[in-house]
């Protein structure tokens, strides 16, 4: 999984590559932790996200609890097998997909 | 003997306790002895030939004066006058010898002629010679006295007179009245002034020959003392040089002709300690001796020459047989290397095949052993395996061994069948076996497509067979003899249908027997025990973990035989559909190899993209499941097996772990319809497979957790399921 962060002055859009599994979830929500505090506006590429598991579904819950508070949080360019488990867990109607 | 030994004296010990000093010492402790007793003898002879000259002197003197007096004097009368005097004194009277008074009892004889006469005829025959004195007197045997009727003595004050008398003792007496007339009469006595005299004489006789008196004469023995003093003293000075000068002389030659030969013997000792310890060469440390006494010392240096000599060509052979043998070792390692890289040892050995796995390893006991191992294709499809024990050790086995080898493979590539190879071998084998050696053989060819092995045992030990699903057991084949034991013999094979996932175990007696220090046995059970325990592992794992549990069994004890085993797992040509699995720790840490696994083989069934995703994250839901719940808090196994099916396309994946029965899908669903701040993380993960897959199943199973996951990725068209 590769994460890179984009902090355009309290906008802060952060891409994921690869897959966000059991093993790489900690590593997400550890670089989240890190730099979001302050930021008012949370974008999330998943364009290159392989996929998603319950463990990364824990993460972008706990950011988007947490962006709930601060500002907003937007997950963009999920592709079709992330947005499947994202309806299927019920995710779509808590993220805010474009 | 001294109480140290040569090596703790000092200088001075050592020449005092030498040979030399020795010799020097007990010369002279002898000669004085010797020199003791001559001069003893010298000095009893002296004395005997002196003392006799003297007493032979005055015994001629007063045999002269026993034939002179009688006509000078009248002896008889003179004896008859004073012995009747003297008879008619008493006792008392007779003690008064000496005095005035006693002097006046024999008043008026000393006036009469006879008495004067015979006293000078005394005084004339003494003479100024040696004599002390001369004169006549009687024995008188019944007073025990001598009795002096006239005396003529040298020293005038010293006379005595008629009448005194000495007491005499009754031996002398008897001596003197009894004598008989052959050879000297004589006493030697002490005299009051502690010399020593000789009193000598002879009787005088009347004419009816009754003897009346005694003519005797006193010499003094004081130059026969003197004499023998100075010959003493001069003996002992002549002794005392020719024993010195005798005891040099011996230590002399006892030092040319014992102690110098000993001392250079020992010189050259050292010299060729010390040349030896140096390294330097030289060979003639004792040959260069000049020692010619002729004698024992002589014949011992020769005899350390040629022990020299003897020690040297020793030393030579033993130099040249060390480097034989540093040559042989040498070849030994090399012929070691020859043997071990004509067996297959670069793992893996078939890294393009994916149908089977195979792994050996020999350990050989010393140097070159006679067991090895061969597993070769035949053809694209054939697998030969072969486990072989050549009987004895060393470097005939590895010969014969070399030979075997060869021999199974070329006849193997020949496209024959193990019975058919096994008999051929032996014929080969038998028709020049001279040393009678064998080797016991198990070949077997397996079937790569079909599983199917087909085997022959010629003697050798059973192998070990692990069906999937099941324990390694051992294989109870039927034996053929040895190959090359018997000419003629015929060996049977017989086939067997090994289902993909088997494993077999093959191996020589150096495992069962390796012994441990008690010289107990491994044994078939530790075997077993041990493969057991790697029974899901890679046939590399398995081989190093029963290697690792005999040589833990055996400890420090030296092995005699080789350790040599092989395993082959086979896999087979349609894997995929009939199973794969992979045992791994329930660890996150192995998510992505097992994912990496699983994904192998779904893109080998050419699963689709979406598919294979949502496999991932039901295999990471699992998976992370097992691991953080089945073995907490200690760890264990997860055996992951898929399963491609064909017609519809679809994958099977199960999940088999030995922890705590936990069923993920007895929880209540989650509810995914409440707002972010109300949602709970747990359960989802479940709730995703289950929505993900096909078929999601949780059952326990003879102890064991299974969960198994179903998903049709059908043919192109057939759509999946959402």
């Amino acid at each position: 999984m590769k994460i890179e962060k984009t902090l355009n002055g309290n906008a802060l859009k952060v891409a994921v590559e690869g897959r966000l599994d059991t093993m790489t979830a900690p590593e997400l929500d550890a670089s989240l932790k890190d730099s979001i505090v302050g930021v008012k506006e949370l974008t999330l590429d998943l364009g290159a996200l392989e996929y998603i598991s319950s463990a990364g579904l824990r993460v972008l819950l706990s950011a988007q609890k947490i962006m709930n508070r601060q500002g907003t949080m937007k997950v963009v360019n999920v592709n079709e097998t992330v947005n499947e488990v994202f309806e299927i867990t019920g995710f779509t109607d808590i993220l805010t997909i474009e | 003997m001294p109480e140290k030994s040569v090596r703790e004296m000092t200088l001075f010990e050592r020449q005092h306790y030498s040979l030399a000093s020795r010799t020097f010492r007990a010369t002279i402790a002898g000669s004085l002895v010797l020199g003791l007793v001559a001069l003893l003898v010298g000095l009893g002879l002296y004395a005997y030939a002196l003392g006799g000259q003297y007493v032979g002197a005055a015994f001629d003197l007063s045999r002269t004066a026993s034939v002179v007096l009688p006509y000078a004097a009248d002896a008889e009368a003179l004896s008859g006058e004073v012995m009747a005097r003297y008879r008619a004194l008493s006792d008392e009277e007779r003690e008064q010898a000496g005095t005035e008074a006693y002097r006046a009892h024999f008043a008026g004889i000393e006036a009469d002629g006879t008495y004067r006469a015979a006293v000078e005829t005394l005084k004339l025959l003494l003479g100024s010679g040696d004599m002390e004195a001369l004169y006549l007197g009687r024995f008188d045997a019944e007073s025990g006295a001598f009795v002096y009727f006239a005396d003529a003595a040298a020293d005038p004050a010293a006379a005595r007179g008629p009448g005194d008398w000495v007491p005499t003792e009754s031996r002398t007496i008897r001596k003197f009245l009894g004598w008989d007339g052959v050879g000297r009469l004589y006493r030697i006595e002490r005299t009051g002034t502690g010399g020593w005299r000789a009193v000598s004489g002879v009787p005088v006789r009347n004419g009816a020959g009754e003897t009346v008196a005694f003519v005797l004469a006193d010499v003094r023995l004081t130059a026969v003392a003197k004499g023998m003093r100075s010959f003493t003293l001069q003996y002992a000075v002549a002794m005392f040089l020719a024993v010195n000068a005798v005891g040099i002389l011996m230590a002399r030659r006892m030092s040319r002709t014992l102690v110098r030969p000993i001392n250079e013997i020992a010189g050259a000792a050292e010299r060729y300690v010390r040349d030896r310890k140096e390294g330097a060469g030289g060979t003639e440390h004792f040959a260069g001796l000049k020692i010619s006494t002729g004698d024992e010392v002589e014949n011992l240096a020769l005899v350390m020459a040629d022990m020299e000599r003897e020690l040297s060509a020793f030393e030579d052979d033993l130099t040249r047989v060390t480097a034989e043998k540093e040559r042989v070792g040498t070849e030994l390692a090399l012929a070691k290397r020859i043997q071990a890289d004509m067996m297959p040892n670069i793992f893996p050995a078939f890294p393009d095949r994916p149908d089977f796995d195979v792994f050996a390893s020999m350990t050989p006991a010393k140097e070159v052993g006679g067991d090895f191992y061969d597993f070769f294709l035949v053809d694209e499809d054939h697998l030969a395996l072969v486990m072989a024990d050549v009987s004895g050790k060393g470097v005939p086995a590895a010969l014969f061994m070399m030979v075997s080898k060869i021999l199974v493979q070329n006849e193997t590539m020949s496209g024959l069948s193990p019975r058919e190879v096994l008999e051929r071998m032996n014929e080969q084998i038998c028709a020049n076996n001279r040393e009678e050696m064998f080797v016991t053989v198990w070949l077997g060819i397996l079937d790569l497509s079909t599983g199917r092995l087909t085997a022959a045992n010629a003697g050798h030990e059973y192998p070990v067979l692990k069906r999937p699903g099941g324990d390694f057991e051992i294989l109870r084949d039927k034996h053929g003899f040895v190959v090359g034991g018997m000419a003629g013999m015929k060996y049977r094979e017989y086939e067997l249908k090994l289902e993909p996932g088997a494993k077999l175990f093959l191996y020589t007696d150096g495992l069962t027997e390796a012994a441990d220090a008690s010289n107990a046995p491994f044994g078939k059970d530790r075997m077993l025990e041990a493969l057991c325990r790697a029974e899901r592992g890679t046939p590399r794992e398995i081989l190093e973990t029963v290697s690792g549990v005999a040589e833990l069994f055996v400890g420090d004890a030296p092995q005699f035989d080789d350790l040599t085993m092989l395993c082959v797992h086979y896999i087979g040509k349609d894997a995929d559909r009939a199973g794969r699995e992979l045992t791994v720790e329930a660890s996150v840490q192995n998510i992505a190899r097992v994912t990496e696994f699983v994904n192998g083989a779904l893109d080998r069934a050419g699963c689709p993209d979406r598919a294979r995703r949502q496999i991932d994250v039901a295999v990471d839901e699992l998976f992370s499941n097992i691991a953080r719940y089945a073995y907490t808090p200690g760890t264990g196994f997860v055996t992951v097996r898929v399963a491609i099916g064909r017609e519809p396309a679809a994958a099977e994946i199960t999940f088999t772990d030995g922890g705590a029965p936990y069923d993920p899908y007895a929880l209540e669903e989650p509810d995914t319809t409440l707002p972010a701040e109300e949602r709970e993380i747990g359960g989802l993960g479940v709730f995703l497979v289950k929505k993900l897959m096909d078929e999601a199943v949780y059952e326990r199973r003879e102890g064991r957790n299974v969960h198994r996951i179903r998903k049709s990725f059908g043919p192109a068209g057939a759509a999946p399921r959402a």
